[in-house]
């Protein structure tokens, strides 16, 4: 009997034109949208190979420890053009240096031609599916129930030994089949348009991960037609269930994500915290250059440090940059010494104690002032963010969007993961150049017996975490998605068997 | 007639759940966008007031000519516009401050400063989630659309589902004062509670002491409820053409709300970008080679000729004059290129999304209130202006002087008297009305010329209708 009423349903639907419709749509936006997007993907990647480059150059003209930055970029995620999240947003270019601990909030942009570019908001598919699809399964809805209660074909139906679960459940298959075709084929044809292009590879880990991105869209889907079918439950009339179905539509879709997000407030407390840290932090440093100018008033050989009027060629630096806006302070000296001063032999020693003592506690200030950073950081930035997603939430479409951000990588986790990579990363450099007993030689700042062979410091590369780790953490969104679905379908059946035909 | 077909139609639409939920609607919207701005308002302002103060302090404080030739008035600030609210325009996306440059052209010998349009991202550092603004723009651009065309997608197919379409026309009007008096209908029954909330927002924002809105505003506000006012006339003649041609009101939604999904949601974005590549504009590290390149060999020219003139104190210092004046020029005119093109990518992706009403309304709304873009462009041209007068009050300041030798650019050679630093001219971000209209004629004119288009589109397909 289930399988004689999918069957009516199925037949019905397929032959309406808004089934054609809606296809027809879903496809010319995905293609046309998916073209864009890996055009943009591909621009981003080859910045990113132009930054890799570039830095290798930098390193190879680099012949002292300290004679500059170590940097590193992030690689673009190629599942953004899926949901972009906070890839193409937040900052993939950051360095390495012994005395400062990179952070999400210093990194700079890469390969920006235009950064005006960013006034057109960029469109992902999963953005289409939450307009357009849902939507879609808002129309299929309405009328289910109070369309064939107003021709009476409901009547009829109920005629027939069938429980009115099985006719609920008839409808909800048959309308879900013909509201996957669209999903399904669109996603097929962007796939087809992802392999095509060269520059893009797609390991089978991304394939699962696309398989997550499906699951939450074909959930997302079946949230909207329940609450349709709800509706038509409810009201009388199409008219009314018509009109009640697009103005849930425009609220939950449109209007509640934009409204919350402004209605929210940063908290104002944070800026008071936030001088008060940095308050701290520059104590910290402080402390620091106290105790290097004790060292240097100790020191037999008078001079300007960082250099010791050792440099003929070359450079020394001393400086510090600081932004209180993120609580940013990064101290830095050193020098790139490539022929000495002939009468400053003597004072190399000075130098390379100077470098002994002030180094290693350069690095033990930076990680404690790290310890002071992160939580005000994390109170100041990274909690209201997570407040803001928490009030999305109470809208389908704001668990649709955690799960495929989830799911892509593009999440505030997945973009912290290659900012706690780099921060391990600096752990290994200085761990190396520990190992090379860099600080005391000579070469921590001069060159002029031989260059520092770079060959065998560890390479920094970013490894996205596998798809556990990603199914973990879109697990709660699609929890709520399946929930949301069960107490929808829940409901229904109350209503649908109390009320009156 | 009309009127009495209007009526009915204005009765039919009070009564109905869509006006209550519209209403609903347009004033929980307009209420979170008066709040948001009254909060969010004072605190912009006072950050560009106290940046402005501290600059104009700084540069008070000069009274040496050369540093003032050298360092100029170090940076710019950007007026945020009272009608903030109106529309935001991507303000996080633009920068609000240009600051300036100075060039090193040899080791002992700098550029003056110039203008540097490089552009710091502000959003960079953003973690929230990226949403709409909910500014007029959004309120009209994506509600008020919708909500128009749900007003009208039956107001045909649906009578005439029902028969009383043909009822009426037994009676003796013709179809051109049903269609008016529909469309008529369904205007006043839309902007009726849509003026009582940008009303209420305006309450809202002006009781407050902190945002003042002036004379100028208000005209501004105007000719923005004027526009939206057509916006909706647009909507609802293509709710009405749609609904005339379409026999079933379900499949006349179906097509509307397809139709606006594409054009309001879809459409700005998708043609930017997909604009947007066409053009290339010179990317940082080719501006950043051509720089270095430009520098490396003025430095070479400077360095070969100042072996000519050793030992001739006047000479090294007009040769040092001219290149310093040379350094800055060619300086000033490789960054000019490099904005120029990229406004000129922007430019082009911004004309191509005018096919999409929405779009052309986000345009206008930012022209008429003083933010996005194109005001971004009239600030910079402001900031040019103010370079250049700067510039000659410098040159006349030390003209002014008999004992200098005027070469502007190198210390020994400019007057060396202190300056009254009250002269100094002040840089102070204006808005022009009339400059707006210019910016916003094309977008008018092409918001106008498709309300004609889908009006007559409207008014054929409905005579030509069976009923």
């Amino acid at each position: 009997m289930l399988i004689t009423l999918v069957r009516r349903e199925l037949l019905d639907n397929l032959m309406t034109f808004r089934f054609a419709a809606a296809v027809f749509i879903t496809l010319l936006l995905v293609v046309a949208n998916t073209a864009v997007l890996i055009k943009d993907y591909e621009r981003r990647l080859e910045a990113y190979n132009t930054a890799l480059k570039t830095h290798q150059q930098q390193l190879r003209e680099r012949k002292t420890y300290s004679g500059g930055l170590l940097e590193i970029a992030r690689p673009p995620n190629p599942l953004s053009i899926f949901n972009v999240g906070l890839d193409k947003q937040l900052g993939d270019e950051t360095w390495i240096y012994h005395s400062y601990v990179p952070t999400l909030w210093d990194a700079r942009m890469l390969g920006t031609t235009n950064p005006l570019l960013n006034l057109f908001s960029s469109i992902d598919i999963v953005f289409i599916f939450e307009v357009v699809l849902s939507l879609m399964a808002l129309i299929f809805a309405y009328d289910a129930i109070a369309g064939e209660r107003e021709r009476g074909t409901l009547r009829l139906v109920l005629t027939h030994p069938v429980s009115r679960g099985q006719i609920l459940l008839a409808k909800y298959i048959s309308a879900m089949i013909c509201l996957l075709v669209p999903l399904l084929m669109s996603l097929l044809l962007a796939l087809i348009l992802l392999t095509t292009s060269t520059t893009i590879s797609l390991s089978t880990s991304d394939f699962l991960r696309i398989g997550g991105i499906i699951f939450s869209s074909v959930a997302y889907l079946s949230v909207f037609y329940f609450i349709g079918m709800l509706i038509s439950a409810v009201t009388r009339r199409t008219g009314t269930a018509l009109m009640l179905s697009m103005f849930v539509w425009g609220f939950s879709v449109l209007v509640y994500p934009n409204v919350i997000v402004a209605a929210i407030a940063p908290p104002y407390t944070s800026q008071a915290r936030m001088v008060s840290t940095f308050d701290q932090i520059k104590q910290i440093w402080d402390e620091l250059d106290r105790e290097r100018k004790q060292f240097l008033a100790n020191d037999a050989v008078p001079g300007e440090d960082p250099s010791f009027g050792m440099v003929k060629s070359g450079f020394a630096y001393e400086y510090f940059y600081e932004d209180s806006s993120v609580l940013y302070y990064h101290y830095g000296a050193g020098a790139h010494v490539e022929e000495l001063n002939e009468e400053s032999e003597p004072s190399v020693p000075h130098a390379q104690d100077y470098y002994r003592f002030l180094v290693p506690r350069s690095v033990d200030t930076a990680e404690q002032t790290w310890l002071v950073q992160r939580p005000a950081l994390e109170a100041i930035f990274v909690q209201p963010a997570i407040v803001d997603r928490i009030l999305l939430r109470f809208s389908p479409v704001g668990m649709y969007d955690a799960a495929t951000q989830a799911w892509a990588g593009t999440d505030l986790h997945g973009l912290r993961d290659f900012f706690e990579a780099a921060r391990k990363y600096r752990r290994t450099v200085i761990d190396y150049y520990y190992d090379k007993n860099a600080f005391r030689a000579r070469e921590w700042f001069s060159a002029d017996k031989g260059a520092v062979d770079w060959d065998s410091l560890p390479q920094f590369s970013f490894q996205r975490s596998d798809v556990r780790i990603h199914a973990e953490r879109a697990l709660p969104d699609m929890l709520l998605l399946l929930m949301m679905n069960l107490l929808l379908f829940m409901v229904i059946l109350l209503v649908f068997t109390k009320s009156e035909v | 007639m009309i009127w009495h077909i209007a009526k009915r139609e204005i009765y039919d639409n009070l009564n109905s759940l869509r006006f209550a939920l519209a209403t609903v609607l347009l004033f929980g919207l307009m209420l979170t966008n008066a709040v948001v701005h009254l909060r969010e308002h004072p605190a912009r302002m006072q950050k560009y007031h106290d940046a402005s103060t501290e600059l104009l302090n700084r540069l008070r404080s000069r009274t040496d000519l050369y540093d003032l030739a050298q360092l100029g008035p170090e940076k710019f600030h950007k007026k945020p516009s009272p009608l903030h609210f109106c529309a935001d325009g991507g303000e996080v996306f633009l920068p609000d401050t240009i600051y300036i440059l100075i060039s090193r052209i040899t080791n002992d010998l700098n550029t003056l400063w110039y203008l540097s349009y490089r552009y710091q991202m502000p959003n960079l550092k953003n973690i929230r989630p990226n949403t709409i603004k909910v500014d007029w723009g959004f309120v009209i651009g994506y509600v008020l659309s919708l909500i128009a065309l749900l007003f009208t997608f039956d107001s045909i197919s649906g009578e005439r589902e029902q028969g009383t379409l043909r009822l009426t026309l037994a009676n003796s009007v013709s179809r051109h004062t049903v269609l008016i008096g529909k469309f008529l209908g369904a205007l006043v029954s839309i902007s009726v509670p849509f003026t009582l909330a940008v009303l209420m927002n305006l309450l809202v924002i002006s009781t407050s002491s902190d945002v003042q809105v002036g004379t100028d505003a208000w005209s501004r506000l105007g000719i923005i409820f004027f526009i939206s006012l057509l916006y909706l006339c647009l909507f609802l003649a293509l709710g009405l053409l749609v609904s005339s041609r379409v026999h079933q009101s379900g499949a006349s939604l179906v097509i509307l709300l397809l139709m606006w999904v594409s054009f309001v949601v879809f459409m700005p974005s998708t043609l930017a970008s997909t604009a947007s590549g066409f053009s290339s504009p010179m990317t940082s590290e080719e501006y950043w080679e051509r720089y270095e390149q430009l520098y490396a060999e003025l430095g070479d020219e400077y360095n070969a000729r100042l072996q000519d003139t050793r030992g001739v104190p006047t000479k090294r210092i007009e040769l040092r004059g001219e290149y310093v004046s040379k350094g800055t020029e060619r300086g000033e005119r490789l960054i000019h290129e490099h904005l120029a093109q990229q406004h000129a990518q922007i430019q082009l992706a911004r004309s191509v999304t005018r096919i999409s009403p929405a779009a052309l309304i986000q345009h206008l709304f930012e022209s008429f209130a003083g933010t996005g873009f194109e005001q971004h462009q009239q600030f910079v041209e402001n900031v040019q202006v103010y370079a250049r007068e700067f510039r000659e009050f410098v040159t006349d300041m030390d003209r002014a002087d008999p004992d200098s030798r005027h070469i502007i650019g190198v210390r020994e050679g400019m007057s060396q008297k202190p300056i009254n630093s009250e002269a100094i001219p002040t840089f102070e971000d204006t808005l022009s009305l009339s400059r707006d209209f210019n910016a916003a004629a094309v977008d008018l004119l092409l918001l106008i010329l498709f309300l004609a288009v889908l009006l007559s589109g409207a008014y054929l397909a409905f005579v030509r209708v069976e009923v």
